[in-house]
């Protein structure tokens, strides 16, 4: 039998080719929005570095003396530029995920000379010591204006301005050496610190075989055992990270929490301490719930530890949907007096053994109480920088971390609920919008009285019980451990609340033997290195190396307080302008 | 047999530029590359969106972005990523070269091993030898890499350093190098491997086995090997020379198509053993949706695979001369 030769059956592939692409010619081009900010709104605060009087009057004027012996490490000082280039480039590099508190600068200038910065503010802004926590070498990047600094600091950092210096970096490892122009006390004892990703079981692994000296893992049930070993010590810390679970409640996106008669049933539903007798308990025994929603007992007086105290109530939880028209289906599942059962779908990040467990556990309860929850989960690149920003979601469960200031605006103001007026960028993903609350936290921000602020935080948080934004759970114990063959000191254990157990890594981590270097086994990794973008969102990423290179005004401790760092000589001055 | 590589090679350039192009589109319909850049410029002005796609070739329909994209491509403009804003090819590259060197050893030694296995298997049919391979293997293919991988960390880094009081580990538990190692060293590198290795290895061992058992009892009873035997010829050189030569062909084949997907990585082993490859890579950049990184990732491994299988039919073709007769 005759077959086809090639040469017809090449011909015919290339013809279906051609078919193929004329089929997609009709495609049209990307229609994504483009979701960039409006001119307007850019120019409200350029940031661009001035010494002529602001056109504005200025409400509150921060003074700064800078120590003059405080040297990049390749011996340039540090200088006013600097935080003017900081100010700049925060505000204005396209991907910075920090302009808050720095679009509330109006000029950051040189005052008496290039050592002394005098910052003008627009209002009284109550959390400036937030600020200037990581000073920018203005002489090492490339646009001297420092608008755009997204090209610099990809996988080096040039100069250092604090105890070390980053000698190398790849996405394997990250090396640290003291900085020999370093001009504070607080020099290194070890000669260097070398950190490499280790991720959950490996990184206690690691530990255990002695490959890292310190790590700090993610809790979890049965972490007490795996760590358990003579020469490992861990301490577990309430730290500022608490652990909630959120209501997505847009009005205009469809969800089930978006009518809040089925809202507030539900969290009434959530029976807390049953989460707290089977998930947290047995990771670490005698532990309690947290009563108040986005500040946590042990960082400052913005807590109201009563507030969720009462907030399962199934009884009042039945009452109101029945009081609504709400009735129980064949299937066990409130429906709504047109008939519609919602589908509430629980979205955490996955692998999370605690989160996947809390998830197994209250499934199965919610049905019972009438509630069909289904998992949706995904990784935490999906669920924290697509689906939580973007609100796709019903229910999620994760961690947020408590700031020592208490300034919630910018994640939960109805100007933070993602539209198009701020393109879509606004950080409230649980959109939810009382204005009144609203009002309340701008009050809070300008407030520099701390029993007055206290007092206004607290009506912010009856408002988020009122309603129903979010449920706390656990106020989240972190866990620093050691070899204690290869780790003098205290300071891991004492700090082990947070990450800022690293903060005295210079002085008081002391090498033991012959080993002269601390090896940490780290549970995160960035992209890149740049301070300002989206490569800096890991909290771990900031205390290991950024705060370990960049200069910052003021250090903040486990209790929530700042103390100042050897750049400054005193305490800046704060001047409110009437 | 010039002849009939240059029919199979010229067969490959259609293939290549259509499945390219399929996997363009799909990943196109998967990730929004002007999504990702905002997600990662939050401040980005719309002049600098509509520069952005006009840089990387978004405008347009979908063949006009992909041929864009392809132009770009063969001149080595791949651009930087979208989240880190870094060139594309220096980690692209570190990834493939760790993939390579992981995959190929593991395959080398998997397959060699296997097919040692498969052979003995095969002549030794239902002997206490077979029997016992035949289950090893079950377990083999059975258990998944993240369980192994675990188990022999877990067992020769913790636990045999504990055993023995090690001040090192006596493996490493992760990484290509000890912690602070900053220059090449052969037997670091190679003793960083041996666990990763073995993990992979245990699969293509377990999978070879089976298949050269298979394939060899298939051909080890055939009419010609009878004929072969009443001609007088040694049994060795019967299963040596005949056999083996005919058991290989459909060994080559899944050969061929394994060695071509190594540089597509591997996924689970890379994670837990932080070895960062191409798999480790390519999870990473679809998480962000970063559409610079993962093009050029998937057409090599395309083009790895279509290479592979065009060396796969050379070596039907010299295993078995009637095929490039055909």
């Amino acid at each position: 039998m005759k077959t086809m030769s090639n040469r017809p059956r090449w011909l015919l592939l290339l013809f279906v080719f051609a078919l193929v692409v004329a089929a997609c010619a009709g495609d049209t081009e990307s229609t994504t929005t483009t979701g960039a900010p409006d001119e307007a709104t850019t120019t409200a605060a350029s940031g661009e570095t001035t010494t002529t009087e602001p056109a504005v009057e200025s409400a509150m004027t921060i003074t700064v003396d800078i120590n003059p012996d405080a040297v990049w490490s390749d011996g340039t000082p540090i200088t006013a530029a600097d935080f003017a280039c900081t100010w700049t480039a925060s505000l204005n590099t396209p991907g910075s995920i920090r302009t808050a508190g720095y679009d509330q600068i109006l000029s950051v200038a040189a005052g008496a000379s290039d050592k002394q910065v005098v910052i003008e503010f627009a209002t009284t802004y109550a959390p400036y010591r937030d600020l200037f926590y990581y000073v920018i070498p203005q002489h090492v990047v490339t646009d001297p204006t420092c608008m755009d600094i997204s090209g610099d600091f990809l996988d080096a950092y040039p100069v250092s301005g604090r105890t070390w210096q980053l000698t190398e970096w790849s996405l394997d490892q990250a090396i640290l050496e003291p900085n020999a122009a370093y001009w504070g006390d607080d020099t290194p004892v070890a000669t260097r610190i070398v950190q490499v990703p280790r991720q959950d079981d490996g990184g206690i692994a690691s530990l255990g075989a002695g490959e890292v000296d310190f790590i700090f893992p993610q809790a979890f049930a049965g972490i007490t055992d795996a760590l358990a070993a003579d020469n490992i010590q861990f301490v577990p810390g309430y730290g500022t990270n608490y652990e909630g679970l959120y209501f997505q409640q847009g009005a205009d996106r469809g969800g089930p929490f978006s009518d809040p008669v089925f809202r507030e049933a539900f969290s009434k539903s959530i029976d807390r301490e049953l989460i707290l007798a089977n998930i947290y308990d047995p990771i670490f025994p005698g532990s309690e719930l947290l009563q108040c929603g986005l500040w946590v007992p042990t960082l400052g007086p913005w807590c109201d530890n009563t507030q969720f105290v009462d907030s399962y109530d199934p009884e009042g939880a039945v009452a109101l949907l029945e009081g609504e028209g709400w009735t129980l289906n064949g299937d066990g599942f409130w429906a709504s007096a047109d008939g519609t059962v919602p589908e509430i779908k629980w979205m955490i990040n996955t692998p999370n053994p605690r989160r996947e467990a809390t998830q197994a556990l209250m499934i199965p309860e919610f049905a019972e109480a009438g509630f069909n929850v289904v998992a949706d989960n995904g990784d935490a690149d999906q669920v924290f920088q697509q689906r939580l920003p973007a609100g796709d979601y019903d229910l999620a469960m994760y961690i947020n971390t408590a700031s020592p200031d208490p300034t919630v605006t910018s994640v939960m103001s109805c100007t933070q609920v993602p539209s198009a007026e701020n393109n879509n960028q606004g950080q409230n993903s649980v959109f939810w919008c009382n204005e009144a609350a609203s009002d309340l936290m701008q009050q809070s921000d300008i407030e520099v009285d701390i029993d007055a602020r206290a007092d206004l935080i607290h009506q912010i948080g009856q408002a988020l019980v009122d309603d129903h934004v979010m449920v706390p759970l656990f106020q989240f114990p972190n866990v620093a451990a050691w070899r204690t063959d290869r780790i003098e000191g205290d300071a891991p254990g004492a700090d082990a609340s947070n990450y800022r157990a690293f903060n005295n890594s210079s002085q008081v981590w002391v090498p033991l033997g012959d080993d002269t270097e601390i090896i940490i086994g780290a549970e995160q990794w960035p992209e890149c290195l740049n301070p300002v973008t989206e490569c800096a969102n890991s909290s771990w990423m900031f205390w290991t190396t950024e705060a370990a290179v960049f200069p910052a005004i003021w250090d903040t401790t486990a209790d929530g307080s700042y103390v100042l760092t050897s750049l400054v000589t005193s305490e800046p001055t704060v001047v409110i302008n009437e | 047999m010039a002849r009939f590589i240059a029919q199979r090679a010229a067969w490959a350039i259609p293939v290549l530029l259509i499945v390219t192009f399929l996997t363009f589109w799909a990943v196109r319909s998967a990730t929004d590359p002007v999504q990702s850049y905002l997600r990662a410029n939050t401040r980005a002005t719309p002049e600098m969106v509509e520069e952005y796609k006009e840089k990387h070739g978004l405008n347009g329909a979908i063949p006009e972005q992909y041929f864009t994209w392809l132009g770009n491509f063969l001149t080595l403009e791949w651009g930087n990523s979208i989240k880190g804003n870094r060139p594309v090819w220096p980690d692209l590259k570190a990834a493939i070269v760790n993939s390579l060197i992981l995959g190929i050893t593991a395959s080398f030694v998997g397959i060699t091993i296997g097919l040692g296995i498969g052979i003995l298997s095969a002549l030794r049919q239902y002997s206490k030898f077979d029997t016992a391979a035949t289950g090893a293997s079950f377990v083999g293919i059975s258990m998944p890499p993240f369980v192994s991988a675990v188990l022999l960390q877990v067992f020769f880094a913790v636990m045999i350093t504990g055993w023995l009081n090690l001040d090192k580990p006596f493996l490493p538990v992760a990484g290509i190098y000890p912690p602070g190692q900053t220059t090449f060293d052969l037997g670091l590198r190679m003793k960083h491997m041996i666990l990763p290795v073995t993990v992979v290895a245990i699969q293509i061992i377990a999978v070879y086995s089976r298949y050269m058992r298979a394939s060899l009892l298939d051909v080890k009873e055939s009419d010609y090997m009878r004929t072969a035997r009443a001609k007088g010829i040694s049994e060795r050189r019967v299963i040596m020379h005949h056999a083996l030569r005919n058991a290989m062909i459909p060994v080559v084949t899944v050969a061929a198509i394994d060695f071509g997907a190594i540089v597509g990585g591997l996924i689970i082993t890379e994670r837990i053993f932080e070895f960062h490859g191409t798999g480790d890579y390519l999870i990473t950049a679809l998480g962000n949706g970063d559409f610079p990184q993962i093009m050029p990732l998937m057409f090599i491994i395309v083009s790895s695979v279509i290479i592979f299988n065009l060396l796969a039919d050379v070596a039907y073709a010299w295993l078995d001369p009637r095929i490039r007769l055909g």
